[in-house]
């Protein structure tokens, strides 16, 4: 099986190759149409790949010769990566369905639809790597791609700065990553992945300490790790709705996958203080995302700030995982591993589809502005069911994927009074507090993010105008029926998650995890349970009984039928309704202690009622990261930057200076 | 402290209408009632102008008076001296509309 | 009026006995000076005490049985008025109160329309300037069948037995 999971992997990456090579005829339909079949082709091939790795539980590795520029070149099928390679090919084959109506065949398509394949393809690279040298490659590849595909636009206003933000941010982050491959290289003295992990134990714990941190740092600025985050809301919503969606769905779960990768793969046995990192991280993420999602009206924006929630829910998980694991707690260790990988597989599902909704909206509204949206449920039926259960599943609201996977991480962190250090244990109840208002603020934000733009009545011509010929359906509803597959059909995900923790972490907890009639428990029999397939059945029939109650109650007699009372209005205007600003009004006022927003108001007259003309009222949220760190940082560089402008001084006789310095210094140097 | 105290003292206050009659309806302005046998057409004439809302009307050799329109403003037995007085009725509700348009018979002598 | 609307008419009030000790009041101002209003809140007062009646004040049309409407029926509120009838579900009562409502005071013009039997169709009528709270608690309660009308044997003759001077 393991062979016919590498063969199915490699025909994916030609078939991501083909479509790059196809989409540059991307100028004609023909090409666009083909690029975006092998692309989804190319998906399958990969869903296949990577769900088979999974099923067989285990991996292998190749190593293909010996370059002089790269040295040898492992390649492994591990099962902690199969789970992103599944991903991958799920969120490929979604997004090549939807790009064939998305994109207009162009001179634009025809170097965009190449840039996303071999970002694809970069992408597989990185989890299909075995060696450092082939993994870092294909890291900065992939980087280097996806700031392409966020340039797809380059001419409209602050697109080539979001893509700048988000290069350098990724760079920052290689620059760390490689400095932790080189520490585990260095100190184990091999480049290959494997042969890594099983030396680490002998490594000196101030090394793997740093390298630890610098990984988690670095692959967080991947990922979105606050206060690493300033990218994100920027690029991706600069980026075309299918690169937002994989930028979302799948980018920011590589830079998971690198901290899983040093969490349970390379480093395996670490200190509580890494978990502890790991959940603090999390938990200052996953708030601070949700706070701002609340604030944006923007949204793709909104969007992006609501994977820098997800992310930290996933750390959160990881970061708990790996401090039961410091307990000696190794159940509750490899559950929250499974339940932070499905929180992660759900998101990257959910997230997708979203972004992807978000892009039919803009495309056919013209507007990504909330405040301008509405009415929308008339105007595209299909794509509000479909945004539905993808707002649905991300709001974790049960039957749907979201719920099984949060649910999941509530449990793993109830237990914390199975450790023994209690302010341990406190730390874990408490990072489980913060993820219950998480929850709970991303309902609000979620019910607003769908409310708005489409129910009520459209609040600009734009959206009054909107309509669903042409737009792309296929896509996101494949991606809204694994939302409901993932979530009903728990038991059978979390049985190959199980296997990928089996192989990741040694410990196979298939007994703790599910049990008979499809139920769930976490880890630990006699604490909690429940059963994510009956509870759909169940929340179906009950939909059913008010149906029933109705055909059975109907009145035999006459009757007259009225409009709805409404207050005898004579006309309704949009103006009437709640706007997304208003709505997350509570939200701003609680927390205005730590947006700290600047109110601006202008009128036409100093009229108190306003008579003479309209008020303008304007309010910004501070940006604290930017402010606070970002700008000190960038003028402290540039501080130190100005101090050594002197050296260049483009006097040549000075560069001549210099030679005869280093020579002199290098014969008195010489002969020790 | 104990306000209910306070409402126990004072007892019922509640009007026993429609049960017994309300001591306060003596006071309410009510439509006028006429002395048939002094109203005469110069005076009718007189109320018929004199009426703000338009309560009064004539027809042939009566005065109508529409107990709908009637305010109680009291314009018409400021001027009818013994012609007219305050009725005192005030159940009027009924659901005939027509059956508050009263004809009052104009008998007294030129 | 026909001796087919007079049994149409006491059918109706018969049928209306539905309500006698549960009421649900809807207010409806067609353009008032809102004196009616006034005498209509006193009516919740402890000295008038409507609830010991079984009558109440509705929050929406859809609550109510009966609706009292105010007011001369300016054209502005026709809209509001009919959606406001519809809104009640049948069996329902339409009360029209004070001399405005009545067709008194204003006449029609392109502002009014001076009575509120040209908008809607009315059940009760109960006149006053504003009609004082036991007139209202009259109205209400010939409306649900508990009294019987009154003035149909007045004749307003200082001389007769039959008016109270």
């Amino acid at each position: 099986m393991i062979h016919a999971a590498a063969i199915a992997t490699s025909v994916a990456a030609a078939l991501f190759l083909a479509a790059a090579a196809a989409g540059l005829l991307g100028g004609r339909r023909s090409g666009l149409d083909l690029a975006a079949i092998l692309s989804a082709l190319g998906g399958v091939a990969a869903l296949v790949g990577g769900g088979l790795v999974m099923i067989h539980g285990s991996g292998a590795s190749r190593t293909i010769g010996a370059t002089n520029v790269v040295g040898a070149v492992t390649l492994r099928l591990d099962p902690l990566a199969a789970v992103f390679i599944a991903l991958l090919g799920l969120i490929a084959i979604a997004i090549g369905l939807f790009s064939r109506r998305y994109h207009e065949p162009g001179y634009g398509t025809s170097w965009y639809l190449p840039v996303f394949n071999l970002a694809l393809l970069a992408s597989l690279a990185i989890l299909v790597a075995g060696n450092a040298t082939f993994f870092l490659v294909a890291w900065e590849s992939m980087t280097l791609f996806c700031y392409l595909v966020v340039l797809r636009h380059h001419r409209r206003e602050g697109v080539a700065r979001a893509a700048f933000l988000f290069l350098s941010l990724g760079e920052l982050g290689f620059a760390l990553i490689v400095a932790a491959f080189a520490i585990l290289a260095t100190r184990t003295g091999t480049l290959d992945l494997a042969l890594m992990a099983a030396r680490t134990h002998a490594v000196s714990a101030g090394w793997r300490d740093a390298a630890f941190v610098l990984a988690l740092l670095g692959f967080g600025c991947k990922a979105g790790l606050v206060p690493l985050h300033v990218w994100l809301p920027e690029a991706h919503p600069a980026a075309p709705a299918d690169g937002s969606g994989y930028l979302s769905g799948l980018v920011i779960g590589l830079g998971i996958f690198g901290i899983a990768l040093f969490g349970f793969e390379l480093e395996p046995r670490g200190p509580v203080w890494w978990g502890l990192l790991t959940l603090a991280f999390g938990v200052v993420s996953a708030l601070v995302g949700v706070l701002y999602a609340l604030m944006e009206n923007d949204l793709k924006r909104f969007l992006a700030f609501s994977s820098i929630e997800n992310i930290g829910i996933v750390l959160i998980a990881l970061g708990a995982a790996m401090t039961f694991g410091a307990y000696h707690q190794p159940y509750l260790r490899t559950f929250l591993l499974i339940a932070g990988l499905y929180q992660l597989v759900n998101h990257g599902v959910y997230k997708t589809l979203l972004f992807l909704e978000a892009g039919v909206v803009e495309h056919t509204t013209g507007s990504r502005d909330m405040n301008a949206l509405g009415g929308l449920i008339h105007r595209l039926p299909k794509s509000t069911v479909i945004t539905l259960i993808g707002t649905l599943g991300i709001a974790a609201l049960p039957p749907l994927n979201g719920f099984v996977s949060e649910w999941l991480i509530f449990q793993g962190l109830f237990q914390g009074f199975r450790i023994d250090n209690y302010l341990v244990g406190i730390l874990i109840v408490v990072a489980g507090a913060s993820l219950a208002l998480t929850a709970g603020l991303a309902i609000m934000a979620f019910a607003r993010a769908f409310g708005i733009p489409y129910l009520g009545m459209p609040r600009s011509r734009g959206a009054a105008g909107a309509s669903e010929r042409g737009q792309p359906i296929a896509g996101p509803a494949l991606l809204a029926v694994a939302c409901v597959a993932l979530g009903v059909g728990a038991p059978l995900v979390l049985t190959l998650l199980d296997r990928v923790a089996r192989a990741t972490t040694g410990l196979d907890i298939h007994a703790r995890l599910l049990v008979p009639k499809l139920t769930v428990i976490p880890g630990y029999t006699g604490f909690s349970g429940f059963s994510p397939t009956y509870l759909a059945v169940f929340l179906v029939c009950i939909a059913a009984v008010p149906v029933l109650i109705f055909l059975a109650g109907r009145p035999r007699g006459a009757t007259r039928k009225a409009p709805v009372w409404d207050g005898g209005i004579l006309s309704f205007s949009p103006r009437m309704q709640y706007t997304a600003t208003t709505y997350a009004n509570p939200t701003r006022v609680t927390f205005d202690e730590f947006y700290r927003p600047e109110h601006h108001v202008e009128r036409a007259s100093d009229d108190p009622a306003g008579r003479s003309g309209p008020v303008h009222y304007r309010y910004r949220v501070m940006p604290i990261f930017e402010r606070y760190l970002y700008v000190p940082l960038v003028r402290a560089v540039q501080w130190l930057a100005d101090l050594v402008r002197p050296i260049q001084s483009g006097d040549v006789n000075l560069y001549l200076l210099y030679i005869l310095v280093v020579v002199i210094i290098a014969y008195l140097i010489y002969p020790y | 402290m104990f306000w209910f105290l306070r409402g126990i003292r004072k007892g019922v206050v509640t009007t026993r209408y429609p049960a017994a009659p309300d001591p306060s309806a003596a006071r309410l302005p009510t439509p006028p009632a006429f002395r048939v046998d002094l109203l005469t057409p110069d005076l009718a004439d007189l109320l018929v102008a004199a009426c703000p809302p338009g309560a009064l009307r004539r027809r042939d050799g009566e005065l109508l008076l529409d107990l709908g329109a009637c305010t109680g403003c009291g314009a018409c037995w400021e001027i009818g001296g013994a012609a007219v007085s305050p009725s005192g009725e005030f159940e009027l509700a009924t659901r005939d509309r027509d059956a508050l348009v009263k004809p009052i018979r104009i008998g007294g002598a030129t | 009026m026909t001796e087919e609307h007079r049994l149409a008419t006491e059918l109706k009030g018969r049928a209306f006995s539905l309500f006698r000790r549960s009421l649900h009041i809807r207010t409806f101002d067609s353009g008032s000076c809102a004196v009616c209003e006034s005498e209509l809140r006193l009516l919740s007062s402890p000295y008038y005490d409507l609830h010991r009646l079984g009558f109440f004040f509705a929050p929406a049309p859809r609550h109510a049985d009966l609706l009292l409407v105010t007011g001369p029926a300016v054209r502005a509120a026709d809209t509001a008025l009919t959606k406001t009838l519809e809104a009640v579900p049948e069996p329902r009562i339409v009360v029209a109160v004070g001399a405005c409502a009545l067709g008194g005071v204003f006449t029609e013009d392109e502002l009014v329309h001076g009575r509120v039997d040209a908008v809607i169709p009315v059940d009760v009528y109960v006149p006053g300037c504003p009609p004082s709270p036991l007139a209202l608690l009259h109205g209400l309660l010939v409306a649900v069948g508990r009294l019987e009308e009154k003035v149909q044997t007045l004749d307003f003759d200082l001389r007769s037995a039959k008016v109270s001077a």
